[in-house]
């Protein structure tokens, strides 16, 4: 989009326009970490810079705990093992905000965090697989019953 | 068996119960005053009523309360169909004498053409305006808010049929129907019975007069195939197996009336009953991963399992709140579904992560696959995965009641805390004579900080098997009734094995006897007891855990039938108001200083 205005004013101006935020990654970064789910989303197919940003899982961390106060610092590092912060996003915390909505309280925000995580485990847990457990037992099966199989499979 | 009229009638205008009271819009205000008075009993008859001009007794006011409300659902009925049976001539009983009138009327619904309740009506003078006022108000009676509440199953025992069983079989289906007719409480299943009280079952009995095999109405036919279900276990309790038989195959037929929950519940139930008659007693010695497997899909599908994990997780978190190195001996380690979670709540502790170790229990390996060293081993990688230090040992025993503390390895208190986990195992040992008080011996023995108990909340321990199976069957109902409410499509892989999981337990329950029938099981209070009188005392379960509950269950689609109620600080789970299983901890409760 900012390419286009250039190459629409370009013939006026001349000269690139004085801001183009392609050069401030770091100002874009801050602008992305504030912005919602769909929002990152719709974002992350503007241009490959903005993609791989949005990828950036630190992005997705705050979009996790953007209503509690931080967590610990230990709980980056089991997190990122079971899967990333998208996928916790992704599978977990956005169909547990979703779905809690209409009987939350705001002093739920911590307890829904939490319950996100340990439901985050079991799913890792289950895709272990092996053993007599159907470990064919993919994301996208759809079992409304249970919360990991809400979501599509993911490109994580 | 009787409803309790005084619990549903708060809105009506007529109510009794147990002959204490009697309400009646036309009686006027003078009468509402006399709402709490007591009977007056002097002539045995009602005195309120006889104001009226009916002259009921009051012991009989209950009954017939129940028969009026039957009464107006055949009128009700009468009217829908169409089929104006009200039009003919009446024939008059002596209206004033209200028990008798009723019943009169009753019994000829399952003959000739009912009597004219209007003329009956315009007869009784001044009091035509009040048997108008009841039925409007007895239908709001029949509104019975907790549709799956097995409220009666009146089966023989409080309604002897009037004729008893002889061989042919139209007879028996008039007794049924007579039966049933008597016995109008709404046995509710999900999709079989959205107003089970309007289609009155003796509505279409004046068609089923001239054809005995009558299927026109199936909520009609849920009714009677629940029926015919109890009248089954009382010929087999009553070792009358002839009958039974018959009886079992009726079953068949009623059930396959049916849809949705009911049916199911009927065939797996019908199916047991069979076995138990004809004495095919199911193989106990299955692949214990088959029944491993069935299990995962149970949890799968329904929350009851998720909400045993969390609410016993919460426990056992909250009493390793300090501890640097714990021990949690599982007894039935099953797929090990229940430990990812705490593992992860303990990764995150605020103070850092103990050692985990694992005792996994299960059953015996037929073959060489070792499913407990599979399960450990996955859940060491999990371990590893988040930072956790983790041991785990898994012993194959028959019985729980085998297991010796020795075995075990344990560590001395202070060095290690130990927390016991049994989901649904310790109703088995109840089989077996000695075996809860030996397993209760090794707890003890184990010196743990916290026992963690989740049980199934029924009593099917009792003596007498037509009630182990009346109970059974409500519970077994509502649990097939949450499982269609669940919202998955039918064709769903998760929801057969569920259902065919429960099925076993079913059989087990009804088929076997002695020391093959191990699904035992006991409501809470009952265990509550038992815990307390072998030395334990009970740990409240504390609001995190109904917390994490209650959100739990907001969550998992389908759950909105789902009810978690806090009992005495144990935690339970229940299909609108019938509680299903129940969680509870334990301590021991001789514990010394600085355990």
């Amino acid at each position: 989009m900012v390419q286009n205005h250039h190459g629409t004013v370009g013939e006026n101006k001349g000269k690139r326009p004085k801001f183009f935020i392609n050069d401030h990654v770091d100002i874009l970064i801050e602008i992305l970490k504030r912005l919602d789910c769909r929002s990152l989303c719709v974002a992350a197919s503007v241009c490959r810079l903005w993609c791989t940003i949005a990828r950036n899982d630190s992005l997705w961390e705050n979009l996790c705990f953007r209503h509690v106060s931080p967590p610990p610092s230990s709980v980056r590092s089991v997190v990122l093992a079971l899967g990333g912060y998208k996928r916790l996003y992704m599978g977990c915390v956005r169909p547990v905000r979703s779905r809690l909505g209409r009987v939350r309280r705001a002093s739920w925000a911590r307890d829904e965090v939490q319950l996100s995580l340990s439901l985050f485990c079991v799913d890792y847990y289950e895709r272990l697989g092996g053993g007599s457990n159907s470990n064919g037992r993919l994301v996208g099966e759809s079992s409304p019953s249970s919360l990991m199989f809400l979501c599509k499979p993911m490109n994580v | 068996m009787k409803r309790d009229h005084r619990e549903i009638s708060g809105a009506t205008d007529y109510s009794s119960g147990s002959g204490s009271r009697v309400d009646s819009s036309s009686i006027g205000n003078s009468v509402k005053g006399k709402l709490w008075e007591e009977d007056q009993d002097a002539g045995g008859m009602d005195e309120l009523l006889a104001v009226l001009g009916y002259k009921v007794r009051s012991s009989d006011m209950a009954d017939v309360a129940q028969k009026l409300e039957i009464l107006e659902m055949v009128m009700g009925t009468a009217q829908e169909d169409g089929v104006s049976h009200l039009s003919s001539d009446a024939v008059h009983y002596n209206p004033s004498d209200l028990s008798g009138w009723v019943q009169s009327m009753l019994t000829e619904f399952n003959g000739p053409p009912t009597p004219n309740l209007d003329s009956v009506l315009a007869n009784s003078d001044s009091n035509s305006s009040n048997p108008q006022h009841q039925q409007p108000n007895q239908s709001r009676v029949f509104i019975d808010d907790s549709e799956y509440d097995l409220r009666a199953i009146p089966g023989v025992a409080a309604y002897p049929p009037p004729i008893s069983y002889p061989d042919p079989e139209s007879t028996r289906k008039r007794v049924k129907t007579s039966m049933s007719s008597s016995g109008s409480d709404g046995y509710g299943s999900g999709s079989s019975f959205s107003s089970p009280q309007e289609n009155g079952i003796p509505g279409a009995v004046t068609e089923s007069s001239t054809r005995p095999v009558l299927l026109v109405d199936s909520q009609e036919t849920g009714v009677r195939l629940v029926h015919t279900l109890m009248a089954c276990a009382e010929a087999v309790q009553q070792d009358n197996l002839k009958l039974a038989d018959a009886l079992v195959k009726h079953i068949g037929l009623l059930a396959a009336s049916q849809t949705g929950a009911m049916r199911k519940v009927a065939t797996y139930f019908a199916e047991a009953l069979a076995r138990r008659i004809y004495r095919i007693f199911p193989q106990d010695s299955l692949d214990p991963s088959y029944t491993d497997i069935l299990q995962m899909h149970f949890y799968e599908i329904c929350p009851y399992l998720k909400f045993a994990h969390f609410t016993a997780n919460q426990a056992i978190l909250e009493a390793f709140a300090t501890a640097n190195r714990v021990h949690v001996i599982d007894f039935g380690l099953k797929q090990g579904m229940q430990w990812p979670a705490l593992m992860q709540a303990l990764a995150l502790r605020p103070g850092g992560p103990p050692a985990f170790r694992l005792t996994g229990i299960g059953p015996p390996e037929p073959d060489n696959t070792d499913a407990l060293q599979q399960v450990g081993w996955k859940l060491a990688q999990l371990a590893e995965t988040i930072g956790i230090e983790f041991e785990f040992r898994g012993f194959g025993a028959n019985s729980l009641a085998d297991l010796e503390p020795e075995m075990l390895d344990l560590r001395p208190p202070e060095v290690e805390v130990v927390a016991v986990n049994s989901v649904f195992e310790l109703h088995r040992l109840l089989a077996r004579p000695g075996g809860i008080e030996k397993v209760v011996s090794s707890i003890k023995a184990m010196k743990p900080k916290i026992l963690t108990v989740v049980e199934q909340e029924a009593n099917l321990n009792g003596p007498v098997f037509l009630d182990r199976f009346t109970e059974a069957l409500h519970y077994y109902s509502s649990l097939f009734d949450s499982l269609e409410g669940s919202g998955v499509a039918p064709p769903s892989q998760d929801l057969a094995m569920s259902e065919l999981y429960l099925g076993r337990q079913i059989c087990n329950v009804v088929a076997c006897e002695g020391m093959g029938r191990v699904e035992r099981y006991e409501t809470l209070s009952q265990w509550r007891t038992r815990m307390e009188m072998v030395g334990f005392s009970p740990v409240h379960l504390g609001c995190n855990a109904y917390k994490q509950a209650s959100m739990l269950l907001a969550l998992l689609a389908g759950c909105d039938g789902h009810r978690v109620e806090e009992n005495k600080g144990c935690l339970m789970l229940g299909w609108h108001t019938k509680p299903l299983i129940a969680t509870s901890a334990w301590r021991l409760a001789t514990t010394e200083t600085g355990k």
